[in-house]
């Protein structure tokens, strides 16, 4: 935590704003260091679409401040050092991606790499077609190609892959994960959570407006330790008592926070299992099981 | 800089250019009302004076009502709101409209003009017609900021209506149907203070030789700036805006709403 705000791709504090009387986001304190993807996750309307407006500067936050490579959110210079993708559900009909491509990248001061964006993001076949008639995954892949044009060294992905089918999605991950490892900073809101931990190294859970949980993936991982275990046992056989196991399907499984131990104990008492599997928590349960430690009643 | 404001205005005609069901009407209508209501005027200077009532009704037409009005559907789109998070001065945006409207104001004009040589006997030396000219640019960035300031404050929905309800009277007003001096008293009393008024009055007088006065320029200036200042004022207020749906689970936030200061 040596970065200085200057250093960092985002240095928030204290953000708050309110509509009306809803207090939408409070309290967001925020930092994303170059070559880091963050993952923004929040139930609809706990504050996640509001945190990212400010984080580009779209609206102005009621109290506390931004910081985008140390320059105020909004401000020309970090919109210059920014990207995002546009809702993709309406684009003028009447222009090709070449044309918003050009048009995207002018405003950063640069023409376009139309060759390299075709094959980034498969626009082969529609680089010069009207977006007039684009399915919501062809569309996707426009405004995927829009957040990058400008070669922004911090991107904001706003749900960036619904609608894109499977192998779209796979080709985006790569790009992700390389324009990280290239020193991009990235931060990406998502409802799939597995893509969330295939891109992302920190998260920030936002629950009613504030930041709730929030660190690196894998010690927020190694903090709860938890791995999951799966195994066939043969009909009529129960397992101990002391496994906690719970029935599922036709196959067992039970959780523990030293796989080792448990294991060794299983193998002692003989227990018949087959098929075993290990696998850590995925995020998804992960984060359940700590908003359900820390949760107050 | 350039590059920039060149692409806004690329992106703009060309949207616009591609939608002939947008522009053929939009440019033909004055051109078609002046053939129905102001090319039948006789000749003479009562033809000339028509056929630049006219021009600048084309104008506000175009101008105010197509091209500044149209800002309030476009205000509220995600693809607008994602224009902005892009680089480069947000004025660049309001230059482009401004510039694609005098494109489709020069057509719109030239229709006009060209229905009045093929139906009256106007003639007009080249100096009347430059002046006219410069007048129909004045009037349209001044129009066409009016109209932005209106779309600018109104909703969506709201925009058309309103924009009704504000540029047929001040058509009206302004003398662009019906002369001034066969206007009522109170009528002309109000005509007087309308930017359209002072658009009629620059354009009668380049028709006929007259110079400009300056309480005209300095009307249409004033409305104009009036305008900008309206824009930029919705602008500012855009930006601390209210969302348009409010999560309902926030509302149900057991804490309730807390204070932030």
């Amino acid at each position: 935590m040596t970065d200085t705000p200057t250093d960092l791709a985002i240095h928030a504090r204290g953000l708050a704003k309110r509509f009306g009387p809803v207090q939408a986001v409070s309290r967001i304190d925020l930092d994303l260091a170059p070559g880091q993807a963050l993952g923004l996750l929040g139930t609809n309307g706990a504050g996640k679409s509001t945190t990212l407006s400010l984080l580009m500067g779209l609206r102005a936050p009621d109290t506390g401040q931004a910081l985008i490579f140390g320059h105020p959110a909004g401000s020309p210079a970090a919109r210059r050092l920014s990207g995002a993708t546009p809702q993709a559900t309406d684009f003028p009909d009447q222009i090709t991606p070449r044309e918003i491509l050009t048009y995207a990248a002018a405003r950063y001061g640069t023409a376009p790499d139309i060759s390299a964006l075709i094959r980034d993001f498969g626009l082969n076949d529609l680089i010069d077609r009207r977006i007039a008639g684009f399915s919501g995954g062809q569309m996707r892949r426009v405004a995927l190609a829009l957040a990058f044009v400008g070669q922004p060294r911090l991107v904001f992905l706003d749900e960036p892959t619904s609608g894109l089918d499977s192998a779209a999605q796979d080709r985006f991950r790569i790009q992700a994960r390389a324009y990280v490892a290239q020193g991009g900073a990235l931060v990406l809101t998502s409802h799939h959570w597995d893509e969330i931990e295939a891109i992302c190294d920190t998260i920030a859970l936002i629950d009613r407006g504030e930041i709730v949980l929030s660190g690196r993936i894998d010690t927020i991982r190694a903090q709860t330790r938890i791995t999951r275990l799966a195994f066939d046992l043969p009909p009529g056989r129960m397992p101990p008592p002391w496994l906690l196991a719970t029935p599922d399907g036709a196959r067992w499984q039970a959780e523990t926070t030293d796989s080792d131990t448990t294991l060794r104990r299983m193998v002692t008492e003989g227990l018949p299992f087959a098929n075993l599997t290990l696998h850590p928590l995925d995020l998804k349960d992960l984060i359940d099981r700590l908003q359900h430690k820390d949760s107050r009643p | 800089m350039t590059r920039h404001l060149s692409a806004e205005t690329k992106l703009t005609l060309r949207i616009l250019f591609r939608q002939p069901g947008f522009w053929v009407p939009t440019v033909l209508f004055p051109a078609m009302l002046y053939a129905f209501f102001g090319a039948n005027s006789g000749g003479g200077a009562w033809a000339s004076h028509a056929m630049a009532s006219f021009a600048v009704y084309a104008v506000l037409g175009v101008g105010f009502f197509q091209f500044g009005v149209s800002v309030a559907q476009d205000r509220a789109s995600p693809f607008a709101t994602w224009q902005r998070s892009l680089p480069g001065p947000a004025g660049f945006l309001w230059l482009a409209r401004i510039l694609a409207s005098v494109i489709f104001v020069a057509i719109a004009v030239a229709l006009v003009v060209a229905v009045s040589l093929a139906m009256t006997d106007i003639s007009l030396p080249a100096m009347a017609w430059a002046r006219l000219a410069a007048v129909c640019l004045m009037a349209t960035v001044a129009a066409t900021i009016m109209g932005i300031a209106l779309g600018s404050v109104a909703s969506a929905r709201a925009a058309v209506p309103l924009a009704n309800l504000i540029y047929l009277p001040l058509a009206y007003l302004g003398g662009l149907w019906v002369p001034p001096m066969v206007m009522p008293g109170a009528i002309n009393a109000i005509s007087v203070w309308t930017p359209t008024r002072a658009m009629g009055e620059l354009a009668w007088a380049a028709i006929e030789g007259r110079a400009w006065a300056a309480q005209d320029l300095g009307l249409l200036a004033a409305w104009t700036l009036a305008a900008a200042a309206l824009v930029s004022v919705a602008q500012m207020r855009q930006r601390r805006a209210l969302l348009p749906a409010k999560p309902l689970q926030s509302l149900k936030n057991p804490e309730g709403p807390r204070a932030t200061h």
